[in-house]
């Protein structure tokens, strides 16, 4: 039990220190201008999926090549309930596989 | 312990009733287009040969474990996994022809209703969310080194029940994921199931990749034990190593603790280099107040130290070898494994 209280107590602490990092480091979200075009838009949710797939797939395993749209329709529907991700995260993440 | 368990609960509700509500519709553009691709149903999984030598007695552990997932409608979705294992050891311990039967089990299948940005809803049997080695890193395509953790035993395996789960960005720092469920008892074969309640939350900093949790269980007949559990997971961005550790207590059963880190060689110059990673596990188990209450368990306290490579020769295939040493009060044995592993994915359906 001293085992786990100490393991407990060391992920307190890292729980903290990311935490306070992320407030101080973290990149804040660039307002778009109204007239942004479809293309502007294309591109920002194509680098927001790769970051928050690079992000989330790695948890669990390699990172897979993309394959075909509606077989990452469903597989990205099995990330959402196996690996926990957000809402937002499957569609930025499924845009960006399927895109 | 019920009363904790409810304040846990209490503490993830507020949590979720905090969070920003309101769609934008710059959100709903990018559910629009991300639901252009529907989903057909797939067959996937994984495939394993790893001969391990424990004690110098060789075992070829060979699996097949077919994931079937079919999309029922846009927030349904049915999934299931069945193993086929066959753990095939000589007759005459090391000498003799290999036998043994064939194992099979059928490890979840639930259906999860997807029922809006804070809950799923998961009906039937599934993987019993208590850590994260058995959801998340137990197929053999992805875990990084092939034997069990010695505490893999405490808490894990398949439920049959009910479960919400989910994901919720609290800030675009932190994100809180949570499962809470029930399961009921079964002996029916290859459906057992223990009478549990439980629930496992933890919190994930997307900017650092640090996940952190922990995990409670109280089982609900017999000995009417608690476990409880907690796990860390890292990847740091700028350098390919995933550490990933978990600790598990249980009075009754004992305590552990394990930690692993794998270094991909993902930088190095040789482009034969980066396919290889570098894996070292080292883990500890005390027995707990009431011996043989766990078979699954070491019966003695346990130290073990492994390092190996795995080799990803594509996205599918894995090679893997590794050497380990336990230590125990009854002396010490080597363990090694060699194998391969592969992972596939077949559309059961028009793909594009």
């Amino acid at each position: 039990m001293k085992i786990l209280h100490a393991f407990i107590f060391a992920l307190t602490i890292a729980a903290s220190v990311a935490y306070a990092g992320s407030a101080a480091d973290a990149p804040r979200t660039i307002s778009q201008p109204a007239s942004a075009s479809a293309e502007d838009i294309n591109r920002r949710w194509m680098m927001e999926g790769e970051k928050r797939y690079r992000t989330n797939c790695g948890r669990c395993h390699q990172p897979p090549h993309k394959f075909q749209p509606r077989v990452m329709a469903t597989a990205v529907r099995h990330m959402r309930v196996r690996g926990m991700l957000t809402d937002e995260d499957m569609k930025y993440v499924l845009y960006y596989l399927t895109h | 312990m019920k009363r904790a368990l409810a304040s846990v609960c209490f503490v993830i509700a507020v949590c979720i009733g905090l969070t920003p509500l309101g769609t934008s519709q710059e959100t709903a553009d990018l559910r629009a287009a991300a639901d252009e691709a529907k989903p057909i149903p797939i067959l996937s999984g994984g495939a394993a040969f790893v001969p391990t030598w424990d004690s110098g007695d060789p075992t070829l552990v060979s699996i097949v474990s077919p994931v079937l997932l079919v999309p029922i409608s846009r927030n349904l979705i049915f999934e299931s996994r069945a193993e086929f294992e066959g753990d095939f050891v000589r007759r005459n311990g090391n000498s003799g022809d290999f036998t043994g039967a064939i194992e099979k089990s059928l490890e979840y299948a639930e259906f999860d209703y997807i029922g809006n940005k804070y809950a799923t809803f998961t009906a039937g049997r599934f993987l019993t969310p208590f850590n994260i080695f058995n959801e998340r890193l137990y197929p053999n395509w992805i875990r990084n080194t092939q034997t069990d953790p010695l505490i893999y035993p405490i808490g894990t395996g398949s439920d049959n029940g009910l479960m919400v789960r989910g994901g919720v960005s609290l800030d675009p720092n932190v994100t809180l994921n949570y499962a809470v469920y029930f399961s009921t008892l079964s002996t029916i074969n290859h459906l057992e199931s223990e009478r549990h309640a439980g629930l496992r939350a933890g919190l994930f900093f997307p900017h650092h990749r640090l996940e952190i949790g922990f995990s409670e269980q109280h089982l609900l007949q017999d000995a009417r034990i608690n476990r409880v559990g907690s796990y860390l997971e890292w990847q740091p961005a700028r350098v390919p190593l995933d550490l990933r550790a978990e600790g598990a207590h249980s009075r009754e059963e004992g305590d552990g603790l394990w930690i692993e880190g794998a270094y991909r060689f993902r930088n190095a110059k040789a482009s034969l280099l980066r396919r290889a990673q570098a894996v070292a596990r080292t883990q500890v188990f005390h027995t707990g107040t009431v011996a043989g209450i766990n078979p699954d368990l070491p019966t003695i306290d346990t130290k073990r130290t492994e390092a190996g490579l795995n080799y990803y020769l594509n996205d599918g295939w894995k090679a893997l070898a590794s050497y380990g040493k336990t230590f125990t009060a009854a002396g010490n044995s080597n363990i090694w494994t060699v194998g391969m592993t592969y992972r596939f994915v077949i559309p059961l359906g028009p793909a594009q």
